[in-house]
């Protein structure tokens, strides 16, 4: 009489065990096609049928690192994710546009040993969102190989958009040494020059970014401007200090319109005009930004390379000195750099910090340079006349 | 003497639960924690009409994370690299003080200008934290004693 009851029982047991293996499969698989992007048929599909872009939006946005600022309400807010968020508002508000957009984030654990992807990425084809996924940073030799690897996946090698634009969002990227940069990953060296080297990926071997924004702290530097300039037509940057706030990306929105009547050398003026009047009204330090046209800066970044990149070279033996503690200042003070030229080729919007020593400093050359034992010698009375 | 010992205990009870916390969210988030003190401050400063007062609130902040800071800077264990960074975030506090009291050779800041004063200090702490380099752990014993001393 127990039989067919045990039977019943086993049955039931195994038609239980059966639905739960099911049910793990089913999940699993969800699982897997929940991780997955679109697939790549579909996506090839997608990108035959699409409507050429006019416009092309490559966005960096470093957030593996301290990125916690307050505003002038004391509300505190995390820049890489607030600079996300204008980049997702930028592709969206975009029609024409594709828009490639690359988020690197701090390095989490699952079960303290199994690295989760560090990166996330967002592809939108005219205003809307094609895909998103995450990613592992970890791949390839170079910094940007994960990058590289998805914009290589997407973006569309027959269609050449009229207006290509680059935005870079961190910390000051290192022009030498260029380890700790990514406080996941401190082992890993980034400076200037891996970033020239993923834009030349992007950029091919003839075309240029029109524009390139680095929205950062000090990279408006004639070593960075150089390196970057093969790659970019116009170049944004800051060459001292930048809020975390960052530079406003609304005159991004709606290229169609912003770019109607204008070329992008007058757009770019537009943009940097845009951006620091938005800091103006919300920062007390020293606010920067300036716009460098990649060929009429030519002549004096010959003229000021050999000083600049001496000073670079007796800096970078400093080893034990970290090179983000070593000052700053206006390449226009340096009696090195102030050669004619410093002026041509670079429009600076600048307004001194609303307190502190240097409130009272009234002009910026656009261009920052390091503090070297040299320059500090030569210019023993400048540096006690400012501080006096 | 009891109360060094106090003292003692409660630095190293607080380093415990602090590192740990630090080991486990990440340790960016050191810095993060004494900007929010800068930022606690700086409210303090706006919710208050009477600059004297406001003025008290930002002496007092300066009082104490110059304190902690030669607290940490005085202990043997911190590095040479980090007394570096310990001496060039104290200089920058030094100015902020002599700005907002008018001495050293600055001028005053005026009643009217508090507020934007206090957002300037959070502001240059803020932007300090990409060039001043001081180790996590350092970091972390510096808000320890900020929390000790402003208890």
């Amino acid at each position: 009489m127990q039989m067919p009851c045990n039977r019943l029982r086993a049955r039931v047991a195994r038609s239980g065990k059966e639905f739960l293996g099911i049910s793990g499969c089913v999940a699993f698989a969800l699982f897997l096609y929940s991780c997955a992007s679109i697939p790549t048929a579909s996506r090839d599909a997608l990108a035959a049928n699409a409507a050429p872009m006019r416009y092309s939006i490559v966005s960096i946005i470093h957030g593996d690192a301290d990125y916690v600022f307050h505003d002038s309400l004391g509300v505190e807010h995390i820049a890489d994710d607030d600079a996300l968020a204008k980049a997702r508002t930028v592709a969206e508000q975009n029609p024409f546009a594709e828009a490639f957009i690359f988020h690197e984030i701090p390095q989490q654990h699952f079960l303290v040993f199994f690295p989760l992807n560090d990166g996330e990425f967002y592809y939108y084809r005219g205003g809307r969102l094609i895909d998103s996924e995450t990613y592992s940073r970890a791949a390839g030799d170079q910094r940007f190989a994960s990058e590289l690897a998805l914009y290589d996946r997407f973006h569309v090698a027959e269609q050449s958009p009229q207006t290509r634009f680059f935005l870079y969002f961190g910390h000051e990227i290192p022009e030498f040494t260029g380890y700790g940069y990514d406080v996941s990953h401190p082992e890993r060296m980034f400076t200037i020059n891996d970033l020239a080297e993923g834009l030349q990926h992007i950029t091919g071997d003839t075309a240029r970014f029109d524009l390139a924004v680095m929205s950062t702290c000090y990279n408006g530097t004639p070593h960075t401007i150089a390196v970057l300039a093969p790659y970019a037509r116009f170049l944004i940057a800051s060459p001292e200090n930048l809020h975390l706030s960052y530079f406003d990306l609304h005159p991004l929105e709606h290229l169609e319109i912003g770019l109607q009547n204008t070329d992008i050398g007058a757009f770019a003026k537009a943009f940097a005009q845009n951006a620091f009047d938005t800091l103006s009204a919300n920062v007390e330090t020293t606010i920067t930004v300036a716009v460098y046209d990649a060929d009429r800066t030519k002549p004096f970044l010959r003229n000021a390379g050999a000083a600049y990149e001496r000073t670079m070279k007796t800096i970078a033996t400093l080893t034990n000195v970290p090179p983000e503690s070593i000052a700053h200042c206006d390449c226009g003070d340096n009696a090195a750099y102030a050669s004619k030229g410093i002026n041509d080729g670079v429009l600076i919007f600048y307004r001194p910090p609303e307190f502190g020593r240097a409130k009272d400093i009234t002009t910026h050359s656009g261009w920052e340079c390091w503090k070297d034992k040299v320059w500090q010698t030569e210019n023993k009375q400048l540096i006690e006349g400012i501080q006096k | 003497m009891k109360g060094t010992s106090m003292s003692a205990r409660k630095i190293i009870s607080l380093s415990i639960v602090l590192l740990a916390v630090s080991f486990f969210s990440g340790n960016a988030q050191a810095d993060v924690k004494l900007q929010g003190y800068f930022n606690s401050a700086a409210r303090e400063v706006k919710a208050t009409n009477d600059p004297a007062q406001k003025r008290e609130i930002l002496n007092n902040e300066f009082k104490a994370v110059s304190g902690a800071l030669t607290t940490v800077e005085s202990m043997p264990q911190t590095t040479d690299g980090d007394r570096a960074g310990i001496e060039r975030y104290k200089s920058a506090l030094q100015d902020n003080q002599n700005e907002l009291n008018g001495t050293n050779g600055y001028a005053r800041v005026p009643d009217g200008q508090l507020n934007a004063f206090s957002n300037y200090v959070v502001q240059n702490a803020e932007q300090a934290d990409q060039t001043i380099t001081i180790s996590v752990v350092t970091l972390l014993l510096i808000i320890i004693v900020v929390i000790l001393i402003a208890r």
